[in-house]
């Protein structure tokens, strides 16, 4: 199938363009990039050096491909998308654009009504562990946010083997610094962002409407910024709905993802690694969950980890080709990924 | 086959010797073989980190 990028001198066009250079089932034909056009992607892209001769264009200069992916910023896909369907292609979004069901949420959380809320029915989210069979046919994946995605697959179990109580759930993140792209602004300098363990979004967060969307219950989101380029860490404390033994969590997360291949379990007794790790998973499409029992306070604590880029950008957009191409889920995304990092 | 006495998951037998210890492929759990036949194991005993201290 032949590919289209537009937006794809950002790190998550590159991560994309890493994956599908490789990409036995595709061929990149066109990489669209306003304010790099003319220039080749290995200048904004240099760990894809002699892997590809591609040379940015502009976004006027968009043609028609098998599928499109849009690397574009929250607010540019929903303009682009209608025209994408009537020239009969498939389009996988990474922004947020096409990710609520409910119109009256992107006013809200976005800023904005959404232009063309008739489309929102035939957009599929991007998370095959829950829509996988609606993914084969969608006319549109809307990948989901990289911390949504992190709390999501971390909460669900719970939610579905109705273990969780009244109340909200809270869901504490960290992200690393590659999460606010690649025009972070001043904040994202080195000097400034370094060594920080900042809150940058106590309350308020977009993902907070998408977890609520797929997991279900009131959700208190807080993000932090930390130390790290690559990866998310979602830490879940949700009130337990009555006493809960610890088998009862594996239980419920097997029932989830026992045949999942890019969510593990991730809970043992001993070791460096006892709990789901970002670190671990760079350039991975994982998203590694674990769990704990808090009886002391009436808590479930559950775990969400995953590269940002990946199972939280691109990679998760992959997956989803694969799914709706009706290819192996796992083609071009089979790295372990690196161990000591 | 039994059961990880701390996750419930599935372990194989696979030519264990009582007494032998080896990990749960779930949870990390060292577990310890009571018995072959019918193959039964449990937690084996550790140290703890601070021996107590």
């Amino acid at each position: 199938m032949k590919a289209a990028i537009v937006g794809g001198s950002g790190f998550v066009g590159g991560e994309l363009l890493r994956l599908l250079l490789r990409h036995p089932g595709v061929e990149v034909v066109q990489v669209t990039s306003d304010s790099m056009a003319g220039k080749a992607v290995t200048r904004a892209h240099p760990n894809l050096r002699k892997a590809t001769t591609l040379v940015f264009e502009p976004h006027a200069a968009l043609g028609r491909a098998d599928v499109t992916f849009l690397a574009t910023p929250h607010g540019q896909s929903m303009e682009r998308v209608p025209a994408l369907l009537e020239a009969g292609g498939l389009v996988v979004d990474l922004s947020a654009d096409y990710r609520l069901r409910d119109p009256s949420l992107y006013p809200v959380y976005y800023g904005r009504p959404h232009p063309h809320p008739e489309l929102l029915a035939r957009s599929v989210y991007g998370l095959p562990e829950i829509h996988r069979e609606a993914l084969r046919t969608a006319p549109i994946v809307a990948v989901p946010g990289c911390i949504a995605t992190a709390a999501i697959l971390a909460l669900r179990p719970l939610v579905a083997a109705g273990l969780v109580g009244a109340g909200p759930t809270v869901v504490d993140a960290k992200s690393g610094s590659s999460a606010s792209g690649r025009d972070a602004g001043p904040a994202g300098l080195h000097a400034e962002r370094s060594g920080v363990m900042r809150a940058y979004a106590p309350t308020g967060h977009r993902h907070t409407a998408e977890i609520e969307q797929e997991a279900g219950g009131r959700i208190a989101l807080s993000c932090h910024a930390v130390e790290a380029v690559r990866g998310v860490l979602a830490t879940v404390h949700a009130p337990a709905a009555r006493p809960v033994e610890e088998k009862e969590l594996w239980r419920a997360y097997r029932a989830a993802y026992g045949t999942e291949p890019f969510v593990r379990i991730v809970h043992e007794s001993d070791g460096a690694f006892r709990e789901p790790e970002p670190k671990l998973l760079r350039g991975t499409n994982f998203c590694d969950v674990g769990f704990a029992v808090d009886r002391h306070a009436g808590r479930l604590v559950a775990l969400g980890a995953l590269d940002n880029l990946m199972k939280g950008a691109a990679g998760a957009a992959v997956q989803c080709f694969n799914v709706r191409a009706g290819l192996p889920e796992t083609t071009a995304l089979d790295f372990l990924g690196l161990h000591p990092v | 086959m039994t059961e990880c006495p701390e996750c419930e998951a599935i372990v194989e037998n696979h030519d264990k010797i009582l007494g032998e210890v080896f990990p749960c492929p779930d949870c990390g759990t060292e577990l310890e073989v009571l018995g072959t036949e019918p193959f039964a194991v449990q937690p084996a005993p550790k140290e703890a980190e601070d021996w107590g201290e």
